[in-house]
């Protein structure tokens, strides 16, 4: 049985493949495009499904598409009316495309694959509830999913037990925790979609001194759920999603690239803290309702690993699963699981404890493109190997790692990675000189050996797919100064040796050498870039870029002295 | 010289080396290379559904009885579920391992085949050898065999044909028919002229080969008016290597890599051997040398391995016996 799902049109597209109850393939179409976030219909990542999976286009036995074109555009269709005159430039804007991609998924997947089969429509908010919990270790758990908005919802919870889930209750657009979270990022001059990560970063530098103000405009009630006061927002009205009206409570929007005022600052630390505060009392509110100790976290506003934290902090929940694609990629992946548990009644079997999951490529493939390109390389056995690289990273050089399959999801987990030295509080101003050119506010990730990791940090779970922020523990803030945030917290990354036996071990010969188990992980791109996909893409980005060494497998590449 | 980064030796006019000794063919190729947009299977998939048969067979694949072409006729029947005709012919010097491989293939695969065997082309392979002629014999037998597979496409009212061809053997256009077949590139114009010349005169003088096409873009204009029928090669489109069709083949089609090949892993013609001993001797390099380079710049292949796959090693008695059959012998073999 091979189900394929589908995400796309909207942003983040993507594809996965679902072979015997199995995931197979999950993979972003920006990898392939090199379009970051991009909204394509995934034609390359599919290609890419069906030939990794060893199968043809002729087996796929069914394919999932991840929200429900119709509903949400009927929810579309009644908010231009609403906001009608001021709609008809976002009508005009938005028309060709619901006609001519978004309401055709049928006929589109007929034209680019040939597939005829039976196409299932899954809810948005139901695909990432099932993204999360039908990879999740639990048996039975609650859930709770959250993002800008689907065809209607904005906010589900629900139960999952066994091969089935239960949305009990949903919250509905205009009321949006996440698009709260979106407008106020392009108010910040951050980019939708991509800036929220920015945002959340930039609160910690401020004090929200706008919370009551926030509080004025979105109405939370006692379960947590939200109403937003519409006037302050223009979400169909023009090519702000805020209203001068919000302009005016809150000072002057800020254009991308001008300077940062304490005022951004504030409002920054304000929306984070609101968010957080928010999803602290609709948790609260879950697990009151479904009296389960562990949760499943989805959708987008869960990439969001401070609020993330402050929930498994100050709830009564015990333990918490976040699929590693939380956003709409994520969706991809959980109409398809969908499809097979729940539609088609298949037990579960399968665990995502890893998030490797795309691209791969052969020793000898990156060999025969190192020497097509006349690039001179030094081949090493694997010890040897992360002895030389935890040795040369020891001494403050920027390492592009590219390692086995690539990753799903927004986050380098270490196979798609840039590393670096944690114990050095310069650090990021050399990673930010050398290769990703950030905002000087935002801090860089740690990867940390999973065993050690609550030496560290205060975390008493696993957090293998860098969604959890916690503080880092006193005492050992001075050991990894390039890590903290001004917070005290950190975005960690704890590294298994069983899911990364290869960075398990790079990040062990750290510590022989350093006596600190951590090492920096970012992810391998320059700013606006999608991470690199292929050993063509890892090359073209480390010539662009100063980093010190290249790794493609154990192939390194050094930077030829000027 | 050999490019420092391809296979290709300087040959002047057309293959030039810069000082750091990397030919003008690669260098060329880095000034084009486009990452993106690479042909996908789903396009390859478009292609078949448009040009979608009604006749009996779906496409008409052209088998050598090689791993390229065996390969592409095994993915035509079990990858995309079409009803192909595989279509060999046999000029008189096809390697009996060659025609086992095909026979195997169509037994297995259940495909109807046809074998068209005919001694034609001798007078002109002959008159091609004995008249040291720097024309390179399987070029007027690639025009020939494309033109007897376009009017078996037309007879069976087949619209696809089917061709076992590389990366390497692409200008990584979808069709055949809109990338010409490459003659205009630098490292074939040499040796294209050549046969365009050889033809030229040879036809003129030959009643027997009055209609025998002048080169390969000559085919396609015929073909053209003729019939809607597009060429394609699964392999441009699919990203496996070879590695992995030779193991499918061999596991389920009893494929057999033949002893003796040139190039090493390959399986051709006895004629081949003629026509390589007589490129090197000509242009110091062979149409795989052209194919192996591409693969090289592509990353698909080693610069060790193709070397090593092209060393020429057959002996002279091997040469001779081929040549024999051409009512020639070659002088101090």
């Amino acid at each position: 049985m091979n189900i394929l799902g589908v995400s796309c049109h909207y942003h983040d597209s993507a594809a996965s493949l679902i072979k015997d109850g199995e995931v197979v393939v999950a993979i972003q179409e920006e990898r392939f495009n090199r379009i970051k976030n991009s909204s394509d219909f995934p034609i390359n990542a599919i290609n890419y499904c069906i030939q990794e999976s060893g199968i043809t286009f002729n087996d796929i036995d069914y394919v999932g598409f991840y929200e429900k074109p119709y509903l949400k555009f009927s929810r579309v269709i009644l908010n231009h009316l609403q906001a009608w005159p001021f709609s008809l430039k976002n009508f005009l804007a938005t028309m060709p495309n619901w006609l001519q991609d978004r309401l055709i998924i049928p006929i589109t997947l007929n034209k680019e694959t040939g597939f005829k089969g039976k196409v299932f429509f899954i809810k948005h908010h139901l695909s990432h509830a099932a993204s999360a919990f039908f990879v999740s270790p639990f048996e039975e758990s609650a859930i709770l999913t959250a993002d800008a908005v689907g065809e209607w919802a904005t906010m589900t919870y629900g139960v999952g037990k066994g091969n089935k889930i239960k949305i009990l209750r949903e919250m509905q657009y205009p009321n949006s925790l996440g698009l709260l979270y979106t407008a106020i990022t392009t108010y910040l001059g951050f980019a939708a979609h991509e800036g929220e990560g920015t945002v959340m970063a930039l609160a910690s530098c401020g004090e929200p001194r706008y919370l009551d103000k926030l509080k004025e405009i979105v109405t939370v009630k006692s379960d947590g759920s939200c109403i937003v006061d519409e006037r302050f927002f223009g979400f169909n009205k023009g090519s702000r999603m805020y209203s001068n009206k919000f302009i005016k409570a809150f000072g002057p929007d800020r254009k991308s690239g001008a300077s940062l005022e304490d005022r951004h600052r504030d409002i920054a630390s304000s929306l984070q803290k609101f968010t957080e505060e928010t999803l602290i009392t609709i948790a609260r509110h879950v697990h009151d309702k479904t009296n389960l100790d562990k949760l499943c976290l989805a959708g987008g506003l869960f990439l969001n690993c401070v609020a993330n934290s402050k929930i498994l902090e100050q709830t009564q929940f015990k333990e918490i699963f976040i699929q590693p694609a939380a956003g709409d990629s994520g969706g991809a992946l959980g109409v398809a699981l969908y499809i097979q548990h729940s539609i088609l009644n298949n037990p579960r079997r399968y665990v995502m404890e890893h998030a490797y999951l795309g691209t791969e490529y052969s020793q000898i493939r990156i060999k025969n493109i190192l020497l097509s390109k006349n690039i001179p390389f030094t081949e090493f056995g694997g010890e040897e190997l992360v002895k030389f690289i935890a040795g040369e990273i020891s001494q403050n050089k920027i390492v592009g790692w590219f390692q086995g399959k690539m990753e799903f999801g927004p986050r380098a987990l270490g196979n798609r990675s840039i590393l670096a030295d944690p114990r050095n509080p310069g650090i990021k101003e050399i990673i930010n000189s050398k290769v990703k050119h950030r905002e000087f506010f935002r801090p860089y990730a740690p990867a940390v050996l999973e065993e050690r990791a609550e030496e560290f940090f205060d975390l008493n779970c696993k957090s293998p797919f860098m969604l959890l922020a916690p503080v880092v523990k006193t005492g050992k803030k001075d050991l990894i100064p390039g890590i903290v945030h001004v917070d005290g917290t950190a975005r960690v990354q704890t590294v298994s040796k069983n899911t990364n036996r290869k960075l398990w071990q790079l990040i062990s010969a750290f510590e022989n050498i350093t006596g600190i188990p951590v090492i920096i992980n970012t992810s391998f791109n320059l700013r606006g870039e999608p991470i690199v996909c292929t050993p063509d893409d890892a090359i073209d980005c480390f010539q662009r870029s100063n980093m010190d060494y290249l790794v493609l497998d154990n192939f390194v590449i050094s930077r030829p002295k000027a | 010289m050999i490019c420092k980064r391809c296979v290709l030796p300087e040959h002047k006019p057309d293959i030039l080396l810069n000082e750091e000794g990397i030919c003008n063919v690669c260098l060329e190729y880095d000034k084009l290379r486009q990452p993106l947009n690479k042909p996908l299977e789903t396009d390859f998939i478009k292609l078949l559904n448009t040009y979608k048969s009604k006749g009996e067979y779906d496409c008409l694949v052209m088998c050598s009885g090689g791993k390229d072409s065996t390969s592409a006729l095994y993915y035509m029947k079990k990858r995309y579920k079409l009803n192909p005709l595989a279509f060999t012919f046999d000029h008189g010097f096809e390697t009996e391992e060659a025609m086992a491989n095909i026979r195997n293939a169509v037994e297995i695969l259940g495909v109807d085949f046809l074998l068209f065997k005919s001694d034609f082309m001798l007078e002109m392979f002959s008159e091609m050898v004995r008249n040291d002629s720097r024309a390179v014999l399987c070029h007027p037998c690639s025009i020939w065999y494309m033109d007897l597979a376009f009017k078996m496409a037309f007879r069976f009212n087949i619209p696809i044909i089917i061709a076992g061809w590389t990366k390497g053997q692409s200008t990584k256009q979808p069709l055949m028919s809109r990338c010409g077949c490459s003659v205009h590139q630098p490292e074939f114009y040499s040796m294209a002229k050549a046969t365009n010349d050889f033809l030229d005169r040879y036809i003129k003088d030959n009643p027997k080969y009055k209609n025998f096409p002048r080169s390969m873009e000559d085919v396609l204009a015929r073909a053209k008016l003729r019939q809607k029928c597009v060429v394609l090669s699964p392999h441009w489109f699919l990203p496996f290597d070879s590695e992995a069709y030779v193991e499918t083949i061999k596991k389920e089609l009893k494929w057999k890599l033949p002893k003796l090949s040139y190039p090493a892993n390959s399986t051709n013609c006895y004629l081949n051997f003629i026509s390589v001993y007589n490129s090197m001797k000509n242009y110091g390099y062979t149409h795989y040398h052209v194919e192996m380079s591409k693969l090289i710049r592509e990353g698909l292949l080693s610069r060790e391995e193709a070397l090593k796959n092209l060393e020429v090693n057959f002996s002279p008695e091997l040469l001779n016996s081929i040549a024999g059959k051409l009512n020639h012998r070659f002088n101090g073999q």
